[in-house]
């Protein structure tokens, strides 16, 4: 019988939502939540013999420990291979998979999948990483699409499990790690590229066998010289905003930002202002708002003169970043980046959750 | 940029990051008594701000000096 492993966040192993994700990584007999899901698509062919969680915010803040509570599991349990999600567009919970998946192949050789809506950024980690050991399905953006993902995912553990050979990505249906691979055909490099070349010439449809990715890679703005001179702005995505969200924010995938002012203000008080957030525990923010927009720690350096008197922009920027698809985000940067530079700014802190 | 997920930052590639405390508060910790919080704050931002005037070539992060206790 197959040994699988399968690891999900607090939330698919039925422990909690939001105010459980500081859970540290625990174990569950069998499966349990997702991984019973799994285990009735796997049927007699495998057994999910363990279902290893973590907390969201647990894994990212302690993630050594958790890494390595992560893998004494794996090792006690013998698993044969491992899954892990699917996360579907939870960015925190994608990030997790891919650094599991990838830390289990290096340490214990294991072969992973794991799932995730096209758009989870984890996506572009995964594809950063080129691992041939770990395999990753694109699913629907919410959990509507658990049951065709594990139908996916269970029969392609298996192969994993048996150590059977794994095809191209456009043939096995996982999304592509930019790993190129020798294979053999019939026609020889130059009548397969004067083909494409007549191809193109023709405005004919054709498919390059060296697909190249195109990422964006922002060289680091020079220094400023000196920064108590400098007019400087402040950007949140953390989702700070006046008390009851007069913009209408939504607490996930939002698409426009807003600027507040903070001119008369030395400190943002409890009460005032809120957290609009889908990702995080905004508990916190609510109670202090100064933990996503610190407007009380620039004021005192203002009052140091560490930041020049009316060199601090007299508002500050904010859109929830939950979820945001980097297209969409790419263009609100734009947005802010064009309004910045017409204002006069030299610099930035972004704060981010 | 100030964040806690500093090693994803780092991975997508920006520039001057600064280590923040915990997702859900990034800049400061609820545990410590009000005025520890806004001085664990004030020096997160310092730190931002010592990070604008420094020449980087590439993803770079910032330890602000006073320790996270979360």
């Amino acid at each position: 019988m197959i040994r699988i492993v399968h690891i999900v966040n607090q939330f698919f192993a039925g422990i909690g939502g939001e105010d459980k994700a500081d859970r540290v990584v625990g174990v569950i007999e069998g499966a349990a939540g997702a991984a019973r899901g799994l285990q009735s698509q796997l049927g007699e062919q495998a057994q999910v013999v363990a279902t290893v969680y973590f907390g969201d915010n647990y894994f990212h803040e302690h993630k050594d420990e958790a890494v390595a509570a992560i893998l004494a599991e794996l090792e006690k349990r013998q698993a044969d291979a491992v899954v892990a999600g699917p996360a579907f567009n939870a960015g925190r919970y994608g990030l997790a998979c891919v650094e599991i998946c990838q830390t289990v192949s290096e340490r214990l050789g294991l072969r992973c999948v794991t799932g995730m809506e096209a758009e989870n950024p984890a996506v572009g980690l995964y594809r950063d990483y080129h691992n041939d050991k770990v395999f990753l399905f694109a699913t629907t953006e919410s959990t509507t699409g658990m049951i065709p993902a594990l139908k996916s995912i269970a029969p392609f553990v298996c192969r994993l499990a048996l150590g059977e050979e794994i095809g191209a990505a456009d043939a096995e249906g996982y999304v592509p790690r930019g790993i190129r691979r020798l294979t053999r055909v019939d026609r020889p490099a130059v009548d397969r590229a004067i083909d494409m070349l007549l191809a193109k010439v023709a405005g004919e449809p054709f498919k390059t066998e060296v697909p190249m990715e195109v990422w964006d890679k922002v060289a680091p703005a020079p220094p400023l010289a000196d920064v108590s001179g400098a007019k400087l702005a402040v950007i949140c995505t953390g989702g700070v905003v006046p008390w009851g969200n007069p913009d209408g924010f939504k607490t996930y995938r939002n698409n426009f930002w807003r600027k507040y002012n903070f001119a008369e203000l030395k400190t943002l008080e409890s009460g005032k202002w809120e957290a609009v957030h889908g990702g995080y525990n905004v508990a916190f923010m609510n109670q202090n708002p100064h933990y996503g927009m610190p407007l009380d720690a620039l004021r005192s350096l203002e009052a140091e003169g560490k930041i020049g008197r009316g060199k601090l922009y007299p508002a500050y920027y904010v859109i929830p970043g939950n979820q945001g698809s980097p297209a969409v985000m790419r263009r609100v940067g734009q947005e802010i980046g064009a309004e910045l530079r017409k204002e006069g700014v030299d610099g930035v802190l972004l704060v981010a959750t | 940029m100030i964040s806690a997920m500093y090693p994803v930052a780092e991975q997508v590639g920006a520039s001057r990051i600064v280590k923040a405390v915990a997702i859900p508060h990034p800049c400061g910790d609820p545990s410590l008594p009000a005025e520890l919080d806004a001085q664990l704050r004030r020096e997160i931002v310092a730190t931002a701000l010592k990070a604008l005037e420094a020449k980087v070539e590439t993803s770079t992060v910032f330890a602000p000096k006073i320790a996270a206790s979360a």
